[in-house]
This record gives C-alpha cells, structure tokens and sequence, in this order.
C-alpha cells in the first residue's frame, strides 16, 4: 500500500508538470506581445522593450516557464500584464466559492443518487423502480445550465422566492449566502444526481445477485439488513470512481452554471480574464483546474485502494 | 426432527418441486441425489427460506416443530444460522470480500445474541474445530488470501457457530480440487449435528450418508438406506443413475439412461421419468406413489 | 438475443432521426430565413406562419431551430469523429501490448488528456485562435478521445483472450493483421455504442460553449446560444428558453438511449464494458 502510495504520488506530481507544460506551450502559441498590448499601438520601441524586459518576456520560453512554473510551486501565479495586480490572491478568492459550489452540488447529487438508486435496485421489477429509471435517463439529457435557467424560471419568476443570480458573501449574511446558493446547487446537483442514480442502481442491482449476500441471509440477517452490511459497503466501490469523474464533471459544469447565475468563481475569472486577454490569469486559472481534475483522480484511486482489501 | 410434508416449489405456474415429503431424526445424515434441474438444491434452498425471487414454496416443514414453510420472514431469519444452516456450492464467491474472515464468522453468533468480545474468541475456536491452521491469522485474513477449500472452512464454521440441529450442504466439495474432496468430506460427516447433504455424486453421497433421497424431475422418486438402495435399486432412473457411475461391479452391463433432463416444466405428466425409461407402459401416465417402509420408491415397474 | 428490437433503440432512434430529418430539411427549406432580422417582428407571439414566436430580434424560432440541429449534428459528427479516429486505434494498440512500453505510454497520455476537459481546452483554444465552431468541434474531440480509447482497450483485452485470436496467434499471424482482421471487427460493437454515448456529451458541450460565448458564432445559429440570449427575457418570454432547451434535452436523450438500445440489439454481453462520458 505505501509502495501503491509513493508510485501513485509520484504520477500526481509529474503530471501536473506536465500539464503545466502543456499550458504555457498553449498560451505560448498566443499571437501578439503583451508589452505592446499593454502599451497600445503608439508605443515607441524603447518603452516597449523596457516593459518586455520587466514582464520579462524578452526572456528564452524555456526560461520563463521555469520562472512561471517555479512561482506557481510556491504559490505565486505572477503579475497580470494587463490589471498590474497579482494573480494569485484573485484566483485563491474565487477558489473558495467554485469548492463550496461544487461540493455543494455534489452533496445534493449524493442526496438523491443514493436511496434513489438503491431504492431503484431492491425494487427493480416494479413500476416505481422503472420509473425512477426512466426519470433519470430523462435528467442525464438536460445540461447543467439549463437546469439552471428552468429552476430560475420556477423559483425565482413563478415563486419569486429565490433570487435569479447573484452572491452573497457568507461574512455578510449567513441566510442570503444559503439563498444565493441553493438554486446553482440544484442545478449541479439535480442533473450529476440522475447520473449517479443509475450507476447507484446497476452497482446495487450487480451486488444484490452476489453469493455472499444469500450467505449473509443465511446466518440470519433479513434481506435489507444483509443489503446494508454487507451490499452497499460493496457497491460503494465502482460507485466511488463515478463519483470522482463526477467531480471533474462538475468542477467544469461550475464554470457555467457561475455565468447563468452571475457567482464570482473561477469560471467567472477565467471567462473574464480571456475577455479581457489576461494571459497570465487565464494560465493560472486553467492551470489550478486542471490540477484539480487531477487530484481529484489522485484521491479517489487512493481510496479505492483503501476500501478494496484485494488491492491493498 | 425435521420433517418435511408435500413442500412443492413454483415459479409462475411451473412446478419445480413437486409434493416431496421426508424426515431427518436427529444425528442423521441424509443425501439428496439428482442430476442438475431435479429440484435438490431448491428443496434446501425452500427449508432455509432463501428461494430466489419469483419461486414460492408450498406445503408443510418443521424443524422440532417449528414451520419452515409459510412463515413471515421476520420469525423464519431467527432460525436462520441458528437452528438451521447451509454451506453453499461455490466457496469463492459466499464471502464478503471487504470484510475479515474473523468478523464474518463473528457476525452470525452476534446476530443471534451473542455479545461482541465472546463472538470473536468462539470465532477462533470454529476456526480451529474445521481444522484450519493458525486460526488468529486467518481471523485477520480477507477472503482472497485463502484458497477454496480454506473458503469452504470459513462457510462451514458459519454455519457451526450457533450449534445448529441441521446442516444443509449444497454440494459443497464440487467446486474444490480432489485432493482436498476428501478432507472436506470427511470433517462435514464428523462435524455435522444431522446433515442434509445434496450431491450429483453417487460416490460421495456413499462416504457421507447413510440414508439417501433420489430425486428426479422435482420428485423423490427412490428413498432408503445407502446400502439398500446401491446394490438393490428399484426405481429405474436410480438404476441408470448407477449404470452410468462407477458404483457397479466391474463386467456387468446395464442399460444407460437414454436422452437428457427436460427443461423445467417439460417433464412428461404421470410418472416423470416415462419418456426416458426402456420399461414404460400406458399404466405410467398415472403417477406412482411413493411406496415402501424404510426403502421406498414410486415405479409402476421397479426393478426385481 | 442478438438482433431484438428494443423500445430503447426505437424511442433513441426515432428522436435522432427527428434531429437528423430536421437538419437535412434545413439545406432546402425553412419557414423563413433563420438569420433574417426584424424589428416590426421582436418578440411577435407564435402563429400566422411563425410556429414557435420570433426572438428579440425578430428571427424566426422555428427555422433557428431546425439550422440549430445542423450546427449540433456538425459538432457531434466531426468531435466523434476526431475522438474515434485517434482513441480506438490507440486503445487497441494499448489492449493487444498490455505489458509493454508503448500500452503504458498511452494510457498515461490518456489520464494527462482526461484532466483536461473539453471546456477549458476550448476556452485556451479560443482565446489563442479565436473561438468558433471550429475550436470547439476540436477540443471536444481531443478531450473525447480518453473515453474512446479506454473503452477500446478493455474491449481488446477481453479480445485477446479469446480462442479465435490464440489461434491466430499461434498460426504465426502479425499482430497488425490480428488487429485489422479479428479485433476490430470484434469490438466494432462497443465502439459504435460508444460513438452514440459521445454524441450525446458532444452535444451537450457544444451547447454549454455556445452558451458561454466559445461555440458558434452568431450569426449561425445554435441551441446553446439561443438559451444564452432567451436568458434576459425569462421573466418576459420564458418560450424562447423552452424551445432551445427541449431541442437540446431531447437530442441528448435520443442519443444516449439509442446508445442503450444499440448495446443489447448489438451484444448483450456488451452491458460488461460500460461506455464512458
């Protein structure tokens, strides 16, 4: 297991590196100099290459990816070119609200998934199982921010009883940060939930047909007791790598659903740093996603080594 | 002890087991023969109430006066790996992978009263009595660290623990490699209360038992002791049943059963073996009885 | 069971051929013409020749959809496209070569492409080139790739193991003549059940880009950014969300049952290897 921990820590970290790679190749591709956009077309030479120089970027690429890279180990995202102000505090700001939102969401995607699921599985051979099926298959085919414009639609047009958009720090008002975060949870949650239910359900369905389910029946337990002990401990492990892809899924869905609701997060961020041609920030934010996506996977591979005591 | 009076299992409107009656007195250990689709294994499967979804079990059986059949599943699971238990056919898969071998025998004293501490110092000594070495590691072993056999140990101390007046095997040496057959064997027969044991082998039925149940086409069609029934079968599927195993003496020549087992539901009305059997007359789409004090058996025309 | 019908694929199938029909019909005809714009006719109501209502602009709804389901059709082909192309050969290459350098390599590269999805590669694509369906069409079928070559290479491996390719093996066949005469023929199934499963994603991605601003551009029109514009004018003129939105729903659902429906039509052995998102 500590050897499985040390060679699974070691492809973390070397694939974020090469993903950091990857994305100041990308940005590298970039047409146009920032020192004359920042400048405008008037610039003279001199006052251009003078600010090159103190972006620098007059600098080999390979140079300033170490310089980038560098920073980024300890912290430092660097100077935006064009706000002047640094990006790491910006990006750490809107950390916080993308996490609560995702892991908001998938709380309400776990909510539903699981006794949905389960109920789904146990009763498989009735209408309801079948309906509940169906209601998830339907809930897979809407995009995350559809959903969220017909909760809008719901909640705050017909009822009027949550706002539209907007967000409302928690500091502020504990009551308006809950209110302002209820309809985008629904909206990452309902739609990750449907997906999860199915994969809850074909996990459940799979365990229930096991030998060791009816040995536990044997020794005495009733059918729901021989479920929860020994069924859904389980089940839990394929459902446990969907669940991991799921937070991918929704980390990006994030990215949408803070656009129809108007909550400064990192999708925020990163959509008004490529409005605004904000290299070093659009960097630094895909840059943090991306080795959130992977840690992530890290996490949840670890995990399945620690529930699974055939792969320990 | 046990008793067993027309049970008849269904699925749908297809009869699987059909009006089998029985007894087991206590200490006994009684096979159940048959080939595969006979209704051996839904028969033990209806006295533990673990019939697959669907299938339903009708008539009577007892265990010391208790119902077996009919009964609410609440009062039915205090018998279960109480007074009655079973060791299943496939020891690879009854196991709960993520769980020790230790709690997993633990559990089934546990959910029958016992407190926690004196469950898992038993456990050790179940472990022990099925002959397992060094019992404290295996407690702390998960399923996939133990062979088959071993697996097969763990199942038959389960159902052990609680010292329960019946064991049920489902034929729990199939799965196993031969050299380990006669080990299993031999410790099931020494360690079981009273034994229903339910086997397709002639051979092992004859180590283990001493008194045997044939059953064909979900009817006992032969019963009687082991002996009796062997060297003097009368129903003529049990006689083809013997022809066809190594059981008979060596240059004597007896017809084989010719075709195969219908599918279930497709067995002819009357007596079910008739359209296999070279002795068949009109007189055998009535059914037989089963007839007999001590060794019985339903044939119109049975063997000498 | 192989060959059976199922309401699946027929329900999938219907829904699909709807969206298809609808974008074959768009080349030759429409009501009227989907980029027209008119303001005697902002916001007109549905009826008198205008089946769904007109826009803020005045655009017909209806012809805006039916250009709509060309743009998502166009999408989804070329993204499955690019991911089928690329991801099933490197999956096969990964399943036949289980232990070897190569396999390891591509999985790898697999799991590095995964944490990149398909919305921040085509944000970083649009904000270098320009975004346009073009870049999107691009980055959803890179970051689709990973799905089809998993899928591929647990499809080869249980290939491999079987007796009609020991054979061939052992009759000293070259494992490029293996691949192209029994693997592929023999997961062709599970991939075809995979292209229909990421249709269905590429289609949601595109929606969700155009949405953003890093899909289509207007003034072609597309599902995703419909929804966008109808937006604002939810508490006025919630029908201009509702067409799009349905359009949207129910080509995804077509596509994912027509990808259930076709892996028990195909294989029922199929349900082993799961089609991923």
């Amino acid at each position: 297991m500590t050897l499985y921990l040390v060679k699974r820590l070691a492809v973390l970290l070397a694939s974020i590196a090469v993903a950091g790679v990857v994305v100041f190749a990308f940005m590298a591709l970039l047409p146009g100099d920032p020192a004359e956009i920042a400048l405008g077309v008037n610039a003279t030479p001199d006052a251009v290459a003078q600010l090159r120089r103190q972006f620098g970027t007059d600098r080999p690429a390979v140079v300033q990816f170490f310089d980038w890279f560098g920073g980024l180990v300890q912290g430092d995202f660097g100077t935006s070119y064009v706000t002047s102000s640094p990006v790491g505090p910006q990006i750490s700001d809107r950390l916080g609200v993308t996490a609560v939102l995702v892991l908001g969401g998938m709380v309400v995607a776990l909510v539903i998934a699981v006794p949905l699921g389960t109920f789904a599985a146990v009763h498989h051979r009735n209408p309801l199982g079948a309906v509940i099926s169906a209601v998830s298959q339907a809930g897979i085919a809407v995009p995350a921010f559809l959903a969220g414009i017909l909760l809008v639609f719901v909640f705050a047009v017909q009822a009027q009883a949550l706002p539209s958009g907007g967000y409302v720090p928690f500091a502020e008002s504990p009551g308006e940060w809950l209110r302002s975060l209820l309809l985008p949870w629904l909206s990452l949650g309902l739609v990750q939930g449907a997906v999860l239910t199915r994969y809850v359900r074909s996990a459940v369905l799979d365990v229930m047909r096991e030998d060791y389910l009816r040995t536990a029946r044997a020794k005495g337990r009733g059918s729901t007791g021989a479920l929860w002990r020994h069924g859904l401990p389980n089940a839990a492990i394929p459902v446990v790598t969907v669940l991991g892809l799921q937070l991918a899924t929704l980390l990006v869905g994030a990215v949408v659903v803070e656009r129809v609701f108007v909550i400064p997060g990192l999708g925020d961020l990163l959509l008004n740093g490529v409005a605004g041609r904000d290299l070093l920030l659009v960097q630094g934010v895909v840059m943090v996603l991306v080795a959130a996506v992977l840690l992530i996977n890290f996490v949840v591979d670890v995990t399945y080594h620690l529930l699974d005591p055939r792969l320990r | 002890m046990l008793k067993v009076e027309d049970l008849t299992v269904r699925a749908d409107a297809v009869e699987l087991v059909r009006e089998v009656s029985f007894e087991i007195a206590p200490g006994e250990r009684v096979g159940l023969i048959g080939e595969s689709g006979s209704g051996k294994s839904l028969t033990a499967l209806s006295l533990m109430g673990l019939l697959p979804e669907g299938v339903t079990a009708a008539g009577r059986a007892t265990l010391d006066g208790r119902d077996l059949v009919g009964v609410p599943e609440g009062r039915l699971k205090r018998l279960r790996g109480r007074d009655l238990s079973m060791v299943f056919q496939e020891p690879m898969t009854a196991l709960n992978p993520l769980m020790r071998i230790g709690a997993q025998v633990a559990e089934v004293m546990t959910l029958h009263g016992r407190g926690r501490q004196e469950a898992r110092a038993r456990a050790l000594d179940l472990l022990e009595r099925v002959r397992l070495p060094e019992p404290a590691h295996i407690a702390r072993a998960y399923p996939h660290q133990l062979s088959g056999g071993q697996r097969q140990r763990v199942m038959l101390a389960i159902a052990l623990a609680n010292e329960p007046e019946l064991l049920i095997c489902d034929e729990p040496t199939t799965a196993l490699d031969v050299t380990v057959q006669k080990q299993m064997l031999d410790l099931i027969a020494e360690v079981a209360p009273a034994l229903l044991f339910i086997t397709h082998d002639l051979a092992v039925v004859a180590s283990v038992c001493e008194r045997v149940l044939v059953m064909y086409g979900g009817r006992v069609v032969e019963s009687g002791p082991i002996r009796e029934v062997f060297t003097r079968p009368r129903h003529r599927y049990t006689e083809g049943l013997l022809a066809a195993s190594k059981l008979t003496p060596r240059g004597t020549r007896l017809p084989t059963i010719k075709g195969s087992v219908p599918a279930a539901g497709h067995f002819p009305g009357g007596c079910v073996f008739r359209n296999r059997c070279p002795h068949a007359t009109p007189e055998c789409e009535t059914a037989p009885a089963l007839t007999g004090d001590g060794h019985a058996h339903a044939c119109w025309h049975p063997a000498d | 069971m192989r060959g059976r019908l199922n309401a699946g694929l027929l329900v999938g199938g219907a829904l699909v051929g709807i969206v298809v029909l609808a974008a074959l019909a768009s080349f030759f005809w429409t009501p009227h013409d989907p980029t027209f714009v008119d303001a005697a006719r902002k916001l007109r109501e549905p009826g008198g020749g205008y089946l769904l209502g007109a826009d803020k602009y005045g655009r017909d709804t209806f012809s805006q959809l039916m250009v709509g389901a060309r743009t998502t059709l166009y999408v989804g082909i070329v993204a499955v496209g690019i991911a089928a192309v690329i991801g099933a050969p490197l999956g096969v290459i990964a399943g036949m070569t289980p232990r070897g350098w190569l396999s390891e390599l591509i999985m790898r590269v697999n799991d590095l492409v995964f944490a990149f999805p398909a919305l921040l590669l085509a944000v970083m694509l649009g904000a270098v080139y320009g975004a346009g369906t073009l870049t999107a069409m691009i980055a959803i079928g890179v970051a689709t790739v990973p799905a089809f070559a998993r899928v591929a290479r647990a499809a080869t491996l249980q290939v491999m193991v079987t007796d009609y390719i020991l054979a061939a093996r052992a009759a000293g066949r070259r494992r490029p003549a293996i691949a192209v005469r029994h693997v592929l023929p023999n997961i062709s199934s599970v991939l075809i059940v995979q292209a229909s499963v990421s249709f269905a994603i590429a289609i949601l991605a595109e929606a969700a880009l155009s949405f953003l601003g890093f899909g289509t551009r207007p003034p072609t029109p597309s599902w995703g950014r419909m929804l966008q514009e109808s937006q604002e004018l939810l508490f006025s003129t919630p029908r201009l969300a509702l067409w799009p939105g349905l359009a949207i729903a129910l080509a995804v659902l077509g596509f994912n049952l027509l990808g259930d429906g076709l892996r028990d039509f195909l294989d029922p052995k199929l349900r082993r290897i799961r089609a991923e998102g």
